[in-house]
């Protein structure tokens, strides 16, 4: 047979490109559920690790962290803009639900409307809230878990997708970064800046609602101090309600 | 014929080896080699990768459209790779996610297209199954000795576990932070050149 052909050429691509597209789809399909539970699992861990609970490097399974995260949470809910609760999270072992599509509530906190931002409560006394924005190279998010007086941050955790390994992924393997958010407040008076990741800020000049930025990842920085902004801006009126 | 398979088979593991000898795969070595498990996952997936690509296009030699060749090469690697990729994620998810970048990357390792180039497309499937498995593993030798030194000399570790006792440190003693940085595994990469060279003499030039 001539395989030099045009038409065979042609067919050929065709039948192998179609034939790819066929396994992959059903590769993907097939590991999905496997794929959802080790990321809902992995979102549970940083949730747990900003409240303080269980640090993220403790070895342990996905049931463990279920089990983990079933005991301590307390409330699970959603908020809107404006503060009000829209509906119940199950906080129920078998059927744990999470509001965890952060990119397109981001989107929709952009937009300023129609946003479900999730509200976690764990019997340490910590609020969780996600942050979500964009780094250097791709997305950064984070949990930050806040105090009872919903202002004085307890910790927080911080994952991207593809910053810079040594550099803007240092805001999440690098440890001392996250724990200087440890002891820092919101600023809910100054809503356009609320919190910050200072450049250059003169060492031992921080204010209470200020943390070093890492040198040589200022990009990374800069994002991730706009995530936490964007977001804290959208649980304002919810942070200042629990105030009053 | 035996002869000939167990030289298949271990030509690429020393005589041939694809890093040290082609100096193929050499960006990947120096990401990946930090820490001794991304190594070691990252040989297992490349073996796996360069054993099926070469069985699968083995088998395909005849009926490939010559003018097409690279690109259905490109697509039954980026298959298999994507393949991987998602096995892993589904099975193995902390190393994935901090491989998923490197893992991606299998699909320009210069050894898979560089092996179904120069040796699937003309030969037996079976044979090629063995090259590329051959490949592979002379590829992840280096890539473990590289990241053992790179391991235990830079972070004090080995798979995580501390090697070098805390009173060593108490005693002044200091990682080298130079041996995490990639220009380190490169000077490790020819090092290794360097131990093979004057053992085979035939390598050295004239």
């Amino acid at each position: 047979m001539n395989t030099n052909g045009n038409t065979y050429t042609i067919v050929y691509s065709t039948i192998i490109v179609v034939l790819v597209a066929a396994i992959l789809a059903f590769a993907s399909s097939a590991l999905k559920p496997m794929q959802d539970a080790n990321i809902k699992a992995e979102t549970i861990s940083q949730m747990l690790d900003a409240a303080g609970i269980q640090a993220k490097d403790t070895p342990t399974t996905n049931e463990q962290i279920l089990d983990k995260y079933a005991e301590t949470v307390t409330e699970a809910f959603v908020i809107d803009l404006d503060g009000k609760k829209i509906k119940d999270l199950s906080i129920d072992r078998k059927n744990l639900e999470l509001q965890d599509d952060l990119k397109a509530q981001n989107t929709n906190i952009k937009n300023g409307k129609d946003a479900l931002l999730p509200v976690y409560k764990f019997n340490n006394g910590t609020t969780v809230i996600p942050v979500y924005g964009a780094g250097l190279w791709g997305p950064v998010w984070g949990y930050v878990a806040l105090n009872d007086d919903l202002l004085t941050i307890a910790g927080a955790y911080f994952d991207h997708a593809s910053e810079t390994p040594g550099l803007g992924a240092k805001i999440k393997d690098d440890p001392e970064f996250r724990k200087k958010f440890q002891g820092e407040k919101l600023n809910l008076t100054r809503l356009e800046n609320p919190f910050d990741i200072a450049k250059g800020a003169p060492v031992g000049n921080l204010d209470d609602n200020q943390v070093d930025a890492i040198t040589g990842a200022t990009m990374t920085s800069k994002g991730l101090d706009a995530a936490i902004d964007t977001w804290i801006r959208a649980y304002a009126a919810y942070l200042n309600k629990v105030e009053e | 014929m035996d002869a000939k398979i167990k030289e298949t088979l271990l030509n690429p593991i020393f005589k041939g080896n694809p890093i040290t000898v082609l100096v193929l795969g050499i960006c990947s070595s120096l990401a990946v080699t930090v820490e001794l498990k991304g190594a070691l996952v990252m040989s297992l997936s490349v073996i796996i990768v360069t054993g099926l690509a070469n069985l699968i296009l083995s088998t395909l030699r005849n009926t490939i459209p010559n003018r097409v060749r690279i690109i259905v090469q490109l697509v039954v690697v980026a298959l298999l790779v994507i393949l991987v990729d998602e096995v892993l994620k589904a099975f193995a998810y902390p190393v994935e996610k901090q491989l998923s970048v490197y893992i991606g990357l299998i699909i320009t390792n210069c050894i898979v297209m560089g092996r179904i180039e120069a040796f699937a497309l003309g030969n037996k499937p079976f044979a090629s199954l063995l090259d590329g498995l051959a490949n592979g593993a002379g590829y992840g030798l280096i890539l473990v000795i590289v990241a053992f030194f790179r391991e235990l000399l830079g972070s004090g570790t080995l798979l995580g576990m501390r090697i070098i006792p805390e009173s060593f440190y108490e005693a002044g003693y200091m990682n080298n932070g130079l041996v995490i940085l990639p220009p380190m595994a490169l000077i490790l990469i020819g090092c290794i050149i360097w131990v093979q060279r004057s053992i085979q003499k035939d390598l050295q030039e004239k």
